[in-house]
């Protein structure tokens, strides 16, 4: 069955990597574009796969804390699955970007040209949240396999209860809390914007119930392929959707939007749980998860998109491209991980009935006298927590300089939503390699320095900023594109739109999100900065802009000057003939 | 709204709470009460109060959040724990609804969300929790709901 998921996930997946790379190539111009959201198909799917995302870390870091039994296989599938998902959920807004070599001027830094992001937006929070989200949803997962009782080495289950309660207990606190935080940063990419079907207070509920219920469809998804039912998950599945009808309706009353087909996937069928037969049937249930993944997608298409009536075939390639590498990349794990998964039976949750020597000597402890900050609770957890607030704090008075050197002015809500990932960070980096290093091996440590020290050359990657100087093949392939009106369209569309507009007027909403706004480029100030000017601005780049130089020929951006030209005439044509309609 | 829908939409959700954790806990039957208290929530606020005020937009949420407050005083066990993780509930809703509302041009409610951050902490700290103390608390969620 494994197998067969697998080879369905590469049949999905070539035909993905096909529209993959011609958007690529093509850039935002090859999908659909909403004309009132400027936002399209690679963004509904990287809110829904992020909402999947949040589903599988949540489910038993939210079990661990409220000491809710829950067998460890479900907890790896489902952690899994939040990885997987997460992969995939990464490449959309690189996708969306159009220059994804670009992609790290999201990141709150400074980089060598004096550029510093704008922290004031949402889709910078989105960035910094996920990033760390990635990272600690990893070493979560990472800590199932220090713990493992059936290694010979580390011998009794009493063991692995002691690494429950001290590293993944409060890991899971830590993560609780951030998984929800990042949820809610998500939702401000909407919430925060001018579009008024956006406008909701509610969102960042919203988007955590939605987030909540199609995570726990896609984890009942993969437990039925594994034989397996964990009849708590299906219950709160059910009582999800009524919230989600709740919140539907509410949508409705504040902003008039109502998606028929996702009500009727997400919200009325899976009520069928009610019946006995659909429970107990393996395929009826496997048809009801699709059915809410399905419904959950449409409603994700439907706010981010809300024009949008048939999916072209990029589109759709797209959507193939996102569950192919999720099968691929998951059953690729699993069975890399089989016996991990399948020989075990340990417990998480609840450890009253086996560790019961244990309890005893915790509760022994918690009597006992400690000094003051000297408790096992402040060592272990609350030392690191209040590091991190130390931490973010530092974070905050540095980004206020930052910006004051730029003239952005900043206020403190504007910096709030990064704390939430800060102080995660660095708690659960505190709390967790102490832990690693004394039960890893040397070579697993020596595999831990060297990505600490890859991620110190991310770092550096970062402030350096990407080269702007590609091969030399691409720049003699575009010095022949010369003179030709409709190929200076195309390179305007796919290199110049994301930023300009396709009408040269800006992609505001795009441009604002990162940085201020410039001027619009009229025919007045074309005239006035002049055409060897704008020329040189194309090639060598400045302040925001990159360098083209090589990626481009000096005659190809001579013609896209032109091509600037003829928008902002037909754009200044367009105004005097509005103002003699007026008249 | 007007202070005394106000008021009343504070004596809703105290009047419905003591009915969360009544008998036998179940998944189903906490669920269907909570979804029950949104939905009279959501119509309170439509009919109650002037929708054109981006400040309702999460109004219903904001009375679901005072309702799991105050029920957390009916709980038998393990109350400290819920009590904070209710106030922390509280004070998401508040937090995120106004940054969201921030970017729309208006202010922070930054006493409220102090106020509900102060007390969420403080309470953290409680080692027992009496009936003079449950009394103390839902007088401060009172005060916050009804005067910040």
């Amino acid at each position: 069955m494994f197998r067969a998921l697998f080879c369905i996930g590469l049949a999905l997946l070539v035909p993905g990597l096909v529209a993959m790379g011609v958007s690529l190539c093509g850039g935002p111009v090859e999908w659909f574009t909403d004309t009132q959201t400027f936002w399209g198909v690679p963004i509904s799917l990287f809110v829904f796969w992020i909402g999947l995302a949040h589903a599988g870390t949540l489910i038993s870091a939210a079990f661990l804390v409220l000491n809710v039994k829950m067998d460890r296989r479900t907890a790896l599938l489902a952690e899994m699955s939040t990885l997987c998902s997460l992969a995939v959920a990464v490449c959309m807004p690189l996708m969306h970007l159009g220059v994804i070599a670009n992609f790290y001027m999201v990141a709150p830094f400074w980089d060598a040209r004096g550029n510093i992001s704008n922290v004031r937006s949402p889709l910078v929070w989105d960035f910094c949240c996920i990033a760390v989200y990635g990272v600690l949803s990893l070493l979560f997962f990472v800590s199932h396999f220090c713990m493992n009782p059936l290694k010979d080495d580390l011998p009794t289950v009493a063991v692995a209860r002691a690494w429950i309660k001290k590293v993944r207990r409060p890991m899971a606190w830590i993560l609780f809390p951030l998984v929800l935080w990042v949820h809610s940063v998500v939702s401000l990419d909407f919430a925060s914007t001018f579009v008024p079907e956006w406008q909701g207070a509610f969102f960042p509920l919203y988007f955590i119930a939605g987030a909540i219920f199609s995570g726990l469809a896609l984890v009942n998804f993969l437990l039925t392929f594994e034989n397996y039912r964990v009849r708590v998950l299906e219950k709160l599945t059910l009582v999800c959707s009524w919230f989600m009808c709740a919140f539907w309706v509410w949508n409705f009353i504040i902003n008039g939007n109502f998606c028929v087909s996702a009500f009727v996937f997400a919200g009325v069928l899976p009520q069928l749980l009610f019946v006995e037969w659909v429970r107990e049937n393996r395929y009826a249930c496997v048809s009801l998860w699709l059915s809410i993944l399905l419904g959950m997608l449409l409603e994700r298409v439907y706010l981010v998109s809300p024009t949008m009536e048939t999916f072209g075939w990029i589109d759709l390639g797209l959507v193939a491209f996102g569950a192919g590498m999720f099968l691929v990349t998951f059953y690729g794990l699993r069975r890399l991980l089989q016996k991990g998964i399948e020989d075990d039976e340990l417990l998480m949750g609840d450890v009253d009935t086996v560790g019961e020597a244990l309890d005893s000597e915790f509760e022994a402890a918690s009597r006992k006298y400690f000094l003051p900050l000297s408790t096992p609770e402040y060592r272990i957890l609350r030392l690191p927590v209040l590091c991190g607030i130390l931490v973010a704090i530092l974070f905050s008075i540095w980004t206020f300089n930052a910006n004051d050197q730029v003239n952005i002015e900043l206020r403190l809500v504007n910096v709030f939503p990064l704390f939430g990932p800060i102080i995660a960070l660095v708690a659960a980096l505190i709390l967790t390699s102490r832990a690693l290093w004394t039960v890893s091996r040397k070579s697993v440590r020596w595999v831990v320095v060297s990505l600490l020290v890859a991620f110190a050359g991310a770092c550096g990657a970062f402030y350096a900023g990407g080269s702007s100087v590609p091969e030399k093949a691409s720049a003699e392939t575009s010095s022949q594109l010369l003179d030709n009106v409709s190929v200076v369209n195309v390179v305007w569309d796919s290199r110049c739109a994301t930023c300009h507009g396709i009408d040269g007027k800006f992609n505001k909403k795009f441009v604002r999100e990162f940085y201020p706004v410039p001027q619009t480029l009229s025919l007045d100030r074309l005239d006035s900065i002049g055409e060897d000017s704008l020329v040189q601005v194309i090639l060598q780049g400045r302040v925001n802009m990159n360098s083209y130089e090589g990626r481009i020929s000096e005659g190809m951006a001579r013609n896209l000057v032109m091509y600037m030209r003829i928008l902002a005439e037909r754009d200044s044509a367009r105004a005097s003939s509005a103002g003699e309609d007026e008249e | 709204m007007t202070p005394l829908m106000n008021a009343l939409a504070c004596l809703l959700a105290l009047a419905s709470a003591r009915f969360l954790w009544r008998d036998k806990v179940s998944m189903l039957k906490e669920s269907l009460i909570l979804l029950g208290f949104l939905l009279i929530s959501c119509f309170y606020t439509f009919f109650a109060a002037d929708m054109s005020l981006v400040q309702m937009e999460h109004y219903p949420f904001r009375m679901l959040a005072l309702f799991l407050c105050f029920s957390t005083t009916e709980l038998p066990r393990k109350r400290r724990r819920y009590l904070v993780l209710a106030q922390t509930a509280w004070l998401w809703v508040e937090f995120f609804a106004g940054i969201s509302l921030f970017y729309r041009g208006l202010d922070m409610p930054w006493i409220r969300i102090t106020a509900i951050a102060g007390i969420a902490f403080g309470s953290s700290f409680l080692s027992r929790i009496n009936r003079e103390m449950e009394f103390c608390l839902m007088v401060f969620w009172i005060a916050i709901w009804v005067f910040f």
